[in-house]
């Protein structure tokens, strides 16, 4: 049974990206483009080249964590949508720590990048106080401070950090700049990702932390019931995911962008939970999916040059890989389709659900 | 006496189960008929059908002689038909008032009309002398009147038949005696009554007619008169009834656990704890008796950490309590089974595998370093070992526990709270809702963990439960104790009295 | 400092109050229709974002700001139906796909935006609704301004408002209504058909949402940018849990809100010297200040949120 059940987990993502791809296809029709055409641009603006692949990867690479970050907190039962605040919170504390401290070489970006996961976690951190001591909703509390980390990052580089005229702050120092992994033209960050979610793969379902994670996330009275100490569970989701968005900030500072400028971290947030979502809160799967947005933010660009395209039919593909991958994950769950699983495995036991 | 609801060959299938099957029922105007079956029998699904909410897979309903299709509470409704579901479906952010005017159409205007429409409504409950007031949010009525909002509910809307489903489940004695005396009051004026127990005495007491069910169908139809209570019970189980006896003990041996003049008044003024104080040794089984909804899931809650009381103090095993937290408590060997297994029991959308090592992710047995790496083969073996020892029917170990009927997700429970010898036992209804087979199997394994010397604190609202197994009975009555009693030839009507308040 | 004092800044800041306080209100009631039928919609920035772009790429191509908003109110409805199917029928989880829609529908709005109006570098400008000053009461000293000026969607809304409070406190239909979100079970078994209402009250706040947005781009500006909504649909959900679910206690949140939103601006002109991002972030930053010291644990309709499992029939 459980075999199926995965099988049909693993489908539902797929499938979803299919239907999606065939409907911007049909929107591409509809412009009057051919969508062989418009697809075949769009892998290879994002394939085409080994420096365009690795453009593909650095691409993602921001997209994981906060996929991962969104994920984490999910399993947990929490909703953190301040995956962005804790992102650029991340970032902007790396780029003061940067351009203030006189930090230099590999024991900077060491530094750098653990004071961004620190602002990060604090930054997740708020509104899981606000949770678990108030018992307010955290999905407004933590949007509210995605607004005012965006805008604390306005003011930073279009005043506290200014360079000149230009409304962006310096660029970092050369040595604390992110390093290529040899062979490649892709920032060491995004192995960094790709480690990240195999670690919390590990974490999730391989150790008792993990598992009570879970558990709260699946029913908190039984957890607490049963002896877990659900309040600081849910703190530590909050912060071990706004810590992993906020690593990802300043991985995408020192790795990719070098400087804070307007349109920063746009958008990675939300990315970051659709990604989540259709991954179905699987950490490997989430990397992946991230994967599937870069190859779809970097093709769409060569897609809208190349062909005229808007680049947001990406952007469209995106909201419906999303709207069908979570329908499907509906549609397994009703009692109809539940039950045409269990006719198709059910035939020794009375372990039944439709009881008198 | 004219017929008034005729059921033929009614049968309900969910899949290949048959929930009920070629079910023949006739209830005439003016008689108590009750439905007696044990928990599963069918009984639900049957008046289910009834109502209109489920659609029978074969079968007729004749209503007064025409044949009709009730295809939804709606039509049952506009039939005549109304119920009194076992848990209430009262709005609780409203008034009694606005609850019985809900989903009403027979008056069509827009705006409420109040007055007109309380005056309607207080002269149908004085012809029927239910004491209800139309004012109170329903958050501040006893359950007794709660009932008696149902029956008015039911009754506005015009019905001629009315389904009582378990309606004695929540009340005292002293209740029960004042709805008898509704019924009997709704009999004269000629309406009709479908009566829903698995209460022997009072079946019994009320009953014109009694048609006994087992699994899904129809064993017999009697009069009242020509039956007792030993053969309707045969008829229920389908065989010579012997109920289990089992032995009583008296524990002189340690106390492990001891409550203290605790007091707990957080919640609604209806539940709290009021000054208890007993004890419970090692090896014996105390009995909590009492309607649901006297404090014992507050009882319950302090005994295992999940609520501070406010005043008193605690003793577990010679140790004072300082610290009120489930962890705690599971640390010093105290099980619970609790009140609402898929609530606080089980992580529903988890394996058996799972729930059986819930508070077992850091034992060397299941985790390398303390939980660092969870032993997925080991954990796995243990299930096996525990699914054949207590006969878990599933589909397998990893089957999600949400999907288990509820006796087995019972066994899970048991299993894991036991398997590890607590000290302390702690049993919230451990019976509600399963059938005969399931409720042995916990009783036993309840009398088996005593006599290995784990103390059980047993609080159950199934009186014929308490008689049964406690060594001593205790009876609880608006967060008080009323009394203590011996589990050995009991002192039956004066706990009766006790459990009413007096 | 002096310039706070200034009774004109004062009333123009009132006014301003009433004006922005406009659009988060028609949002706010939006959810509220939503949550008393049981339904958690996070996805208000979202329809609020498409609303405003097809109201606005409307009333560009008509002149016409009325069929604006009503384009406005039917994109809401289109977008919101998707979630009302996937949470009503398939029972999915509903905060799920509010997300969703929150990600699809600005995706859609900037499309169409793109392939409307392919030089995106030019703000473009549509039709703009003015006010209309009720007689009589318009020229009360100071408060006739602040109250009876304004373009005729502020007045609906404050009509609807009322409406709002007559129909869940003192009408049948109304009572069903709140029944079907505390407690859907009990409602079905007294005939009211649940569904039904679920879906109904997916259309009212699809469209409210939507003709909240559309007031953003006809009303308060006339032009549609991609951010325009700015976080709007999130604050209006704030609102209707300071509210406490009633119609007087939205409005207060509203007009609270409206308030912040219309300070900052005001600040930022009597005050250059302040950084604006500051500034702006008051409104944000009052939210939760405000959830802090009046939100509260868990409470409104009873069923909110959670799916309901129609049992067979």
């Amino acid at each position: 049974m459980r075999k199926t059940e995965k099988i049909v987990a693993l489908l539902i993502p797929v499938l979803s990206i299919l239907i999606a791809f065939i409907i911007g296809g049909i929107i591409i029709a509809c412009l009057g483009k051919s969508p062989i055409a418009a697809y075949q641009k769009l892998f290879d603006g994002a394939f085409g080249t080994s420096t365009k692949f690795a453009q593909t990867l650095e691409i993602a690479c921001p997209l994981i964590f906060t996929g991962l970050c969104a994920a984490f907190a999910y399993k947990c039962g929490v909703f953190n949508l301040g995956g962005e605040g804790q992102f650029i919170i991340g970032a902007v504390t790396s780029i003061a720590a940067c351009l203030l401290l006189g930090l230099k070489g590999p024991g900077g970006v060491f530094v750098s990048l653990v004071l961004g996961m620190l602002a990060g976690a604090v930054w997740g951190a708020i509104p899981g106080i606000m949770k678990v001591t108030r018992g307010l909703n955290e999905m407004i509390t933590s949007i509210m401070l995605n607004y005012v980390a965006t805008l604390f990052m306005g003011y930073v580089y279009t005043n506290l950090l200014r360079e000149g005229s230009t409304p962006q702050t310096p660029a970092i120092d050369e040595s604390l700049k992110l390093a290529d992994l040899p062979g490649t033209k892709t920032h060491w960050g995004f192995l960094l990702a790709v480690l990240l979610a195999v670690f919390l793969t590990y974490v999730i379902y391989r150790t008792s932390f993990g598992f009570q994670i879970r558990a709260v996330g699946m029913n908190p009275t039984a957890a607490r019931f049963n002896g877990f100490r659900v309040k600081k569970l849910i703190l530590l989701s909050f912060i071990i995911s706004g810590a992993i968005a906020g690593l990802g900030g300043s991985i995408e500072l020192q790795g990719k962008q070098f400087r804070l400028m307007n349109g920063f971290g746009q958008g990675f947030g939300f990315d970051g939970v659709a990604i989540a979502l259709i991954a179905q809160l699987n950490p490997i799967g989430a990397a992946l999916v991230a994967f599937l947005f870069g190859v779809l933010r970097k093709g769409s660009s060569s897609m809208q040059t190349s062909m005229k395209i808007p680049s947001s039919v990406a952007s469209i593909i995106q909201a419906l890989i999303i709207i069908f991958a979570v329908g499907g994950s509906a549609l397994i769950r009703q009692p109809g389709f539940q039950k045409m699983l269990n006719r198709h495995h059910d035939r020794s036991t009375e372990g039944k659900g439709a009881q008198a | 006496m004219k017929e008034l609801l005729r059921m033929v060959n009614i049968s309900k299938q969910f899949g290949d189960f048959y929930a009920n099957k070629n079910v023949y029922l006739t209830v005439y105007e003016g008689e108590v008929h009750t439905l007696l079956g044990e928990n599963g029998a069918g009984k639900s699904t049957l008046m289910n059908v009834l109502i209109g909410l489920y659609q029978p897979t074969e079968g007729e309903i004749y209503l007064r002689g025409k044949k009709v299709r009730l295809d939804s509470p709606k039509t049952a409704v506009k039939y005549g038909i109304g119920m009194v579901h076992q848990h209430f479906m009262l709005v609780e952010a409203m008034t009694v008032f606005e609850n019985i005017i809900l989903g009403v159409t027979h008056d069509s205007s827009f705006f409420i009309n109040r007055d007109k429409l309380k005056k309607e409504i207080q002269e149908l409950a004085d012809r029927y002398d239910l004491e209800i007031e139309l004012d109170k949010p329903v958050t501040e009525i006893s359950v007794g009147e709660q009932q008696r909002v149902e029956i008015l509910k039911a009754l506005y809307r015009g019905a001629d038949l009315l389904i009582l489903d378990e309606p004695t489940a929540v009340l005292t004695d002293i209740e029960v005696k004042g709805l008898f005396q509704i019924i009997r009051k709704l009999i004269a004026e000629n309406k009709s009554i479908i009566f829903i127990s698995h209460k022997m005495r009072e079946v019994l007491e009320i009953s014109t007619e009694i048609t006994v069910l087992r699994a899904g169908q129809v064993v017999k139809t009697l009069k009242r008169e020509e039956t007792t209570g030993q053969d309707l019970a045969n008829l229920m189980i389908g065989r010579e009834f012997s109920p289990n006896v089992y032995k009583k003990v008296k524990a002189e041996g340690e106390t492990v656990l001891e409550f203290s003049h605790i007091s707990y008044h957080k919640e609604s003024k209806h539940a709290g704890l009021n000054d208890l104080t007993f004890t419970v040794h090692r090896g014996e089984i105390v009995g909590i008796a009492g309607v649901d909804g006297n404090g014992q899931s507050q009882l319950a809650q302090a005994a295992t950490g999940v609520i501070k009381p406010d005043e008193g103090t605690l003793v577990l095993e010679e140790k004072q309590v300082a610290v009120f937290d489930p962890l705690a408590f599971i640390m010093e060997d105290v099980s619970h089974v609790p009140e609402d297994r898929n609530k606080m029991g089980l992580i529903g959308n988890m394996s058996i595998e799972e729930n059986l090592v819930l508070k077992s992710t850091r034992d060397p047995r299941f985790s390398d370093g303390k939980g660092a790496l969870l032993k997925t083969k080991a954990i796995h073996d243990y299930a096996e070992t525990m699914r054949v020892k207590h006969d878990i029917r599933c589909t397998s170990v990893e089957q999600l526990t949400k999907n288990l009927s509820g006796g087995n997700q019972q066994k899970v429970i048991l299993t894991r709270e036991l398997e590890n010898a607590p000290k302390l036992l702690v049993a919230v209804h451990p019976t509600r809702g399963l059938d005969i087979g399931a409720t042995d199997y916990v009783h036993q394994s309840m009398i088996e963990a005593r006599d290995r010397g784990c103390g059980i604190l047993m609080i159950s609202a199934d009186f014929d439960e308490i008689l049964k197994v406690s060594d001593r009975i205790i009876v609880l009555f608006e967060g008080k104790i009323m009394g203590i009693y011996p589990g050995e030839n009991p002192p039956i009507e004066e706990i009766s009295f006790a459990m009413a308040g007096k | 400092m002096s310039a706070f004092l200034d009774s004109n800044f004062i009333q123009q800041l009132l006014l301003s109050t009433v004006r922005m306080a406009t659009p988060i209100l028609f949002v706010a009631l939006a959810e509220l229709y939503s949550e008393r039928a049981g339904l958690v919609n996070i996805g208000l920035d979202g329809l609020m974002t498409f609303g405003a772009f097809m109201g606005f790429l409307v009333g560009y191509h008509t002149n016409n700001p009325w069929l604006g908003m009503l384009t406005g109110a039917a994109a809401g409805v289109a977008m919101n139906m998707i979630y009302a199917f996937f949470t009503v029928s398939m029972c999915a989880e509903q905060i799920v796909y509010g997300m969703a829609i929150n990600i699809l529908a600005p995706a859609l709005a900037t499309f169409f935006n793109r392939i409307s109006f392919s030089d995106t570098s030019i703000s473009i400008e549509g039709v703009r609704m003015s006010p209309v000053a009720i007689p009589g009461l318009s020229k009360i000293p100071f408060i006739g301004e602040i109250l009876f000026d304004h373009p005729p969607m502020v007045y609906a809304v404050y009509a609807l408002l009322i409406f709002t409070a007559v129909f869940f406190n003192k009408t049948k239909p109304g009572l069903n209504y709140k029944a079907v979100g505390e407690f859907p079970r009990a409602a079905e078994t007294l005939g009211i058909r649940v569904i039904r209402t679920k879906y109904i009250a997916s259309v009212i706040c699809g469209a409210l949402a939507g003709v909240g947005g559309a007031y953003l781009t006809i009303c308060s500006t006339n032009t549609f940018s991609e951010g325009i909504v700015a976080g709007r649909g999130f604050i209006a959900l704030s609102a209707v849990i300071f509210g406490r679910w009633s119609s007087g206690g939205v409005m207060l949140a509203c007009l609270l809100f409206g308030f912040c939103d219309a300070l900052q601006i005001r600040l930022q002109i009597v005050s250059p010297s302040t950084p604006y991002q500051l500034l702006q972030m008051i409104p944000y930053v009052a939210t939760l200040l405000a959830l802090l010291f009046f939100g509260i644990r868990r409470s409104g309709p009873k069923a909110n949120g959670q799916p309901y499992f129609r049992e067979e029939r």
